[in-house]
């Protein structure tokens, strides 16, 4: 296996933006890629395009048709919430495993023009779905859970939430950005008791793009990459859920391969972005991927170490909550957010001196698995 | 004409009042309604068994944004039986009785919701 590096990445504003179509927001993001990391679209090998929400065929190509890259291995992926990180697993496999030197990761989703626009996400075709176990309910079931076993308050979620915005407001591809008191968020409507509106991430449209290369390649089109250094992608097992309904086994399990990857421990982390689709599901991750010990993820907001500024900043983005979460495009986004970081190009929100980072996202619900996929990268200067 | 139709097929024991569970005969594990196998061992040696009709109440939640087939507010929550299993299931009682987790809860089978002008047979569990 080679490594491989990120030698650029681009994005369009996330938020709702219906007028626009998917391909457009694609190709958006895509040129902004390309022309970051000065690479001639007709040097690119291969390509994955991850989508959801859409029933739309060949959206790589028709992407790539907008900006220049043509006639290449393309595929178009689906795989939930945690699509975009699979589409850059499969180019960075590609590159890794010496079939092609350079690829294109794009992630789109635009949630306005959906079926989902609006809805509580559900898979309505398992029983628990069609019961009423919303993905919000689920994350408030965990919630609840969290506070009666480990003494975790509303407080301590509703944080998490005001944190997240405060990091958006300093990001201007965010959707928000604006700053919510803890009493804004805990008084704004009641979506799944104990969790709040402002606590749940929005309806939202956008794309994010990456160009990955080998590593022989990578000194012709820059002298600062950021590399790969774990990327890791499962599907979860049976009986991970009668451990225990409320955690997420497979997301303990994926965070312990991308650290050995990578040859690291949690400790050497130094930033984070996570699938806070809900604040209660950005504590469970800090237990989760090792942050701090099971049941300390109260502790760790109350100290504030994942604020900017903090010792592990965790969203600097503003996370889904508050950057907005267009299902397939967030994986992708978040190497965009951290690539930026690793090369001191983050603006006002510049985590200053990061040398390691962590990406993780969770797709979907199977019945009787949990989580449908996680995928975990680590990144380092 | 209308009937009264289980919301899925296979939920119920034979008299219609326990949801069915499934135990290994090979290893001894117990599985909730649908399982076709055993997902410890792999046999597909399985008996069916009544589960337990009482339970304690693991989490819940009142949920206050619709669903294609319930109106808000309702009650879900996971309820935690004796064999070791969690079920999900909407919650029955909730506004007259104030929920916690741990509380002992018991199942009804009852119309969940109308459909097509039929009657959806299912289940819920309510405070003992």
């Amino acid at each position: 296996m080679r490594d491989v590096a990120v030698i650029g990445v681009g994005m369009s504003l996330f938020g709702k933006q219906p007028q626009r179509s998917l391909a457009d927001l694609g190709a958006e993001a895509s040129r902004a890629a390309i022309r970051d990391a000065s690479v001639n679209p007709k040097d690119i090998q291969v390509c994955y395009c991850a989508n959801y929400a859409h029933v739309i065929w060949c959206l790589a190509q028709e992407i790539g048709a907008q900006v220049g890259v043509t006639n290449i291995e393309m595929v178009n992926v689906e795989n939930a919430c945690a699509g975009g990180s699979t589409a850059l697993r499969g180019v960075w496999y590609a590159i890794a495993t010496g079939l092609y030197d350079i690829g294109l990761v794009i992630g789109v989703e635009q949630i306005t023009t959906s079926s989902l626009a609006g809805r509580l996400l559900t898979s309505e075709t398992d029983l628990e779905g069609s019961i009423g176990l919303s993905m919000p309910a689920r994350a408030a079931l965990r919630m609840r859970r969290h506070m009666a076993e480990y003494g975790s308050t509303a407080e301590q979620f509703a944080q998490i939430s005001v944190k997240n915005h405060l990091h958006g407001c300093l990001n201007p591809y965010a959707q928000y950005q604006k700053r919510f008191t803890l009493e804004e968020v805990l008084n704004s409507r009641m979506i799944a008791e104990p969790l709040t509106l402002y606590e749940c991430c929005p309806n939202s449209d956008g794309a994010a793009a990456a160009i990955l290369c080998a590593q022989d390649k990578v000194s012709r089109y820059t002298s600062k990459p950021v590399w790969i250094k774990a990327s890791v992608l499962k599907s979860p097992t049976y009986l991970a859920l009668e451990k225990d309904i409320c955690r997420s086994y497979l997301t303990e399990q994926c965070a312990q391969e991308a650290y050995e990857q990578a040859g690291i421990g949690p400790e050497e982390v130094d930033l984070v972005e996570l699938h806070d689709a809900f604040a209660s599901t950005e504590l469970y991750l800090y237990e989760e991927l090792g942050l701090c010990p099971t049941g300390e993820g109260g502790r760790l907001v109350d100290e504030g170490a994942t604020a900017l500024g903090g010792r592990i900043p965790v969203n600097p983005s503003g996370g889904l909550l508050s950057q907005g979460h267009p299902l397939s495009a967030s994986g992708v986004r978040q190497v965009c957010e951290i690539t930026w970081h690793l090369s001191d190009q983050a603006g006002k929100r510049q985590v200053h001196g990061t040398k390691v980072a962590l990406a993780h996202m969770e797709g979907g619900i199977v019945a009787g698995l949990g989580s449908g996929a996680c995928s975990i990268h680590i990144l380092s200067r | 004409m209308s009937q009264k139709l289980i919301i899925s097929e296979g939920l119920f024991t034979k008299n219609k009042n326990a949801l069915v569970g499934h135990k290994c005969t090979m290893c001894g594990r117990i599985f909730g309604p649908f399982a076709t196998f055993c997902y410890a061992c792999g046999s597909h040696s399985l008996e069916s068994l009544a589960l337990s009709r009482r339970g304690r109440l693991y989490s819940y939640t009142v949920v206050y944004n619709p669903t294609k087939h319930l109106k808000p507010p309702y009650a879900i929550g996971w309820i935690e039986l004796p064999e070791g299993i969690i079920i999900t299931s909407l919650l029955k009682g909730w506004d007259e009785k104030a929920l916690s987790v741990g509380i002992d809860m018991e199942l009804v089978i009852e119309k969940l919701w109308d459909e097509n002008g039929d009657e959806i047979i299912g289940y819920k569990f309510q405070p003992v």
